[in-house]
């Protein structure tokens, strides 16, 4: 622009900073990671919250919420507290989101880069196996993973990841193809770096930004998934879940409602800040976006 | 010449949103353009030259960018103080527009001629369909297009590229506009097509005694169409005034750099001896692009895109490859290197052939051969910092980090960056700081050779020259051997000993660059040069940079 063009322009704040800058612009964002903040302290605090097994006897069968301070979200039919529930249930719910995710991301990811790096017969055959797994429907294929390796919550989880990679593979797959061409990976290549250093570290960090929002969506859906396997009965019965909570509350809905309610408005809270988080974080990372 | 005054612009201000690199985005532009004649609006990228059409056309992106201040007036009307429902009526009809890039100013979805027709129904309420089509395909008529039949049935991508611009200035001249506003309108175009769609503008301007306003950022077709010439920079104009003046006795010191740094088409003598030795050897390359036809759709025709193609570099010498799009000139530079496999040929790099190593030979061969990019932000990988950029061949190399980044830091000096370069990402430099960069990436190996793919075309003319005399103090200083691939013959008679000149993947023409230049034996090298925007003027040099 100017006639001298080697000076330089005024160092810019690094990106953590730029990004978090984005993030505070959207409300609902911000309204996301408190709920979600919210969540992980009431998985840290469960043990002092409410110390012994939240499985075991706390009060009186069906005590209504805000009756008995000893219980305050009152008990199920079998006189477990809810809230206790609710605390243990948040670090299933994390647990459950995070490492599936990891797992689906971990497995999309390798699956997806060879795929969309190769291109080829590679492309060909990963791809096939991909659409293999996406024409069985989730759920169920989650069911007959379950029913083959029982219904250990680490059994849970991993089944769960693994019926959620594919569409973090597509979307990697596609984030390759367009970035395999860019002129920054030839000239990479033409300094000699191997193949396995261009995918993981020239491309794949280019690539990540739409992937880290994806999981986002994908650990939401994790949380679903677990709750409605324990809905319908077949969770971990050792740990206390938000879906085994609503599973067995379904039982005195009519009476008790808030039995199943106040579980159900923990994962619709939980699963909401997680795609709010995913949206503000899509706007964040986009670099359409100005700052 | 001079006609009434169509466009009357008086100290035009526009300012930009908060936070920009400035608060006004033009400052105090006026500039008046009369019936049958040309002005042209010079400046480099970031002048604000495009936001002056922006203005004219009431098409500014309202209201973070907006006019505030000065006036602009159409022939009677003050077009700041037009609704938007009387702009419509202005706008197609009064005062066109001519795009650069005419593939994008056009709907992909429809014909030709539904999109001339369309502008027509809505400016020309009565007439009937069959008048309409008869005035469209004259139109076309008027502006050379071979078969106008074919073209009005034609979508826009089953022409050329410089057909659609042709249907572009059918569209512009349709209702006889009294203004036509011509942003970089061959900026997207092979030389010769170029040089074509300037006669043709200049002559259908002629004949409708338009006047045109004409943006660009290049001196060459400046000297090839205008009768006026306007010099902006960043926002303000620095010079105004008759064509041959401003373009052969500038004024203002900005204008007089600009001008100086338009390569001049007097090739040097070349420096390189014949005893030189070979360190680049192209033999009998062949390359061709097969289409991957699908289980169903069958094979597509395939395109060669080189063939039997021989040529030799020697040490310290610059080989220019000249062509045009579509000429095979880049798919060398990719085989040269290795990034796109040749079908046949070999390609010598001292005693070892490149194109029959093993995938290990061949990453260890690498640093032989190095090469700088076309685009400067696309080829640096916008997650890494500069001194790891410049580190990465080095370490990849065998070299320890500690060296390779105190290197690093050494060849930025090299570039004329300064040290505090290292620690940035590649987003924080303008283009030519960036081709920098790249430049001192590929020298960081120490290479025998570096191919470099169209470097400066995506540069700033004065950025150009700076990045070009980089490129010959380096040469000159490290005996560099450079493969020098471009479109730009300017280019190429200011950097090349020898060139080859190619045309649809063939050398047509081949010799010392001050030879071929002086005498032109194929025909096609000849067309080329007659194509070179403002051949007969010579840039005048009482500057240095």
């Amino acid at each position: 622009m100017s006639l001298t063009d080697t000076e330089l322009a005024a160092p810019e704040p690094s990106r953590p900073v730029v990004f978090w800058r984005r993030y505070r612009r959207n409300r609902a964002a911000l309204l996301g990671l408190a709920i979600f903040t919210v969540v992980v302290l009431m998985a840290l605090t469960a043990g002092i919250v409410a110390p012994g097994d939240p499985l075991s006897r706390a009060g009186a069968p069906l005590t209504s919420p805000f009756v008995d301070m000893s219980v305050p979200l009152g008990t199920d039919q079998l006189g477990r507290d809810i809230l206790a529930g609710i605390f243990y249930g948040a670090r299933i719910s994390l647990l459950v989101g995070v490492v599936a995710t990891l797992v689906a991301i971990a497995i999309g990811v390798v699956i997806g880069a060879l795929s969309g790096y190769f291109g080829g017969w590679v492309d060909d055959v990963l791809m096939r196996v991909t659409e293999a797994f996406q024409t069985i429907p989730n759920f169920v294929l989650l069911l007959t993973l379950v029913a083959i390796l029982g219904s250990k919550i680490e059994w849970i989880t991993l089944a769960i990841g693994i019926v959620s990679w594919t569409a973090p593979a597509r979307m990697v797959r596609a984030e390759f193809m367009s970035l395999r061409n860019r002129e920054f990976v030839d000239a990479a290549r033409n300094l000699g770096v191997s193949n396995t250093a261009l995918i993981f570290k020239e491309i794949l960090p280019n690539a990540l930004p739409p992937i880290i929002v994806y999981a986002s969506v994908i650990m939401a859906l994790s949380i679903l998934l677990e709750s409605a396997l324990a809905f319908l009965g077949l969770g971990d019965p050792n740990y206390a879940s938000w879906g085994n909570m609503i599973g067995q509350g379904r039982a005195v809905l009519r009476e008790d409602w808030y039995c199943a309610a106040i579980p159900g408005v923990a994962i619709v809270l939980t699963v909401l800040s997680f795609s709010l988080v995913g949206e503000g974080m899509n706007d964040a990372l986009n670099p359409r976006q100005k700052q | 010449m001079s006609g009434k005054t169509v466009l009357e612009i008086e100290g035009l201000k526009v300012a930009l949103p908060k936070g920009a690199d400035r608060p006004l985005a033009l400052d105090g532009l006026s500039l008046s353009v009369k019936a049958g004649e040309v002005v042209c609006l010079v400046g480099e990228s970031g002048s604000g030259k495009s936001l002056t059409a922006g203005a004219v056309m009431r098409l500014l992106p309202e209201p973070h960018v907006h006019v505030s201040g000065g006036s602009i007036r159409f022939g009677d009307t003050d077009i700041l103080a037009q609704t938007e429902t009387q702009m419509k009526a202005i706008r197609g009809k009064e005062i066109s527009m001519i795009f650069q890039e005419p593939m994008t100013a056009l709907n992909p979805q429809k014909t030709v001629g539904w999109q001339l027709d369309e502008m027509l129904r809505l400016h020309m309420k009565k007439s009937d369909r069959k008048a309409r089509r008869a005035h469209a395909i004259e139109m076309l008529h008027r502006t050379h297009i071979p078969d106008p039949e074919g073209a009005y049935n034609a979508y826009p991508h089953q022409i050329s590229g410089g057909q659609r611009q042709r249907v572009m200035i059918a569209m512009a001249l349709a209702l006889s506009p009294r203004l036509i506003i011509a942003d970089e309108p061959t900026t997207a175009l092979d030389v010769t097509t170029q040089l074509q769609i300037l006669k043709l503008i200049r002559d259908l301007q002629e004949e409708e005694g338009a006047g045109v306003l004409f943006i660009t950022h290049d001196f060459g077709v400046v000297a090839e169409i205008a009768d006026h010439v306007v010099v902006l920079r960043q926002g303000e104009m620095v010079e105004s005034g008759p064509a041959k003046q401003v373009l052969n006795a500038p004024q203002h010191p900005y204008t007089k750099a600009l001008i100086a740094s338009v390569p001049d088409l007097k090739p040097p003598m070349p420096k390189v001896g014949k005893d030189a030795p070979v360190v680049l050897t192209g033999a009998h390359l062949m390359k061709t692009f097969k289409a991957r036809g699908g289980f169903l759709t069958g094979k597509r025709k395939a395109v060669v895109a080189v063939k039997d193609l021989s040529f030799e570099l020697r040490r310290g010498e610059t080989l220019g490859v000249v062509g045009e799009s579509g000429s095979g000139k880049t798919t060398v530079s990719r085989i040269v290197t290795r990034l796109l496999e040749a079908d046949s040929g070999s390609v010598q790099v001292g005693d070892t052939d490149l194109l029959s190593c093993s995938p290990s030979e061949l990453r260890s061969m690498r640093k032989h051969i190095q090469m700088v990019f076309q685009d400067p932000m696309a080829s640096l990988n916008p997650r890494k910092r500069v001194v790891d950029l410049i580190a990465q061949g080095p370490i990849v190399h065998g070299e320890t980090r500690e060296k390779a980044r105190a290197r690093a830091r050494d060849l930025l000096e090299l570039v004329e960056l300064s040290p505090a370069a290292a620690n940035r990402f590649p987003h924080e430099f303008s283009g030519g700081q960036r081709q920098r960069i790249g430049i001192a990436r590929a020298l960081a190996l120490e290479p025998k050779v570096i191919v470099a793919d169209e470097p400066v075309s995506a540069l700033d003319v004065s950025v150009q020259a700076q990045v070009l005399k980089l490129l010959a103090d380096l040469r000159a200083r490290m005996s560099l051997s450079l493969l020098f691939v471009t479109h730009d013959l300017r280019v190429a008679a200011q950097l090349c000993d020898r060139i080859i000149v190619m045309q649809r993947g063939e050398i047509v023409e081949s010799g010392l660059t001050s030879e071929v230049f002086a005498n032109p034996q194929h025909e096609y090298t000849r067309t080329l040069m007659t194509s070179i925007p403002g051949r007969d003027w010579t840039p005048p040099k009482d500057v240095t940079l």
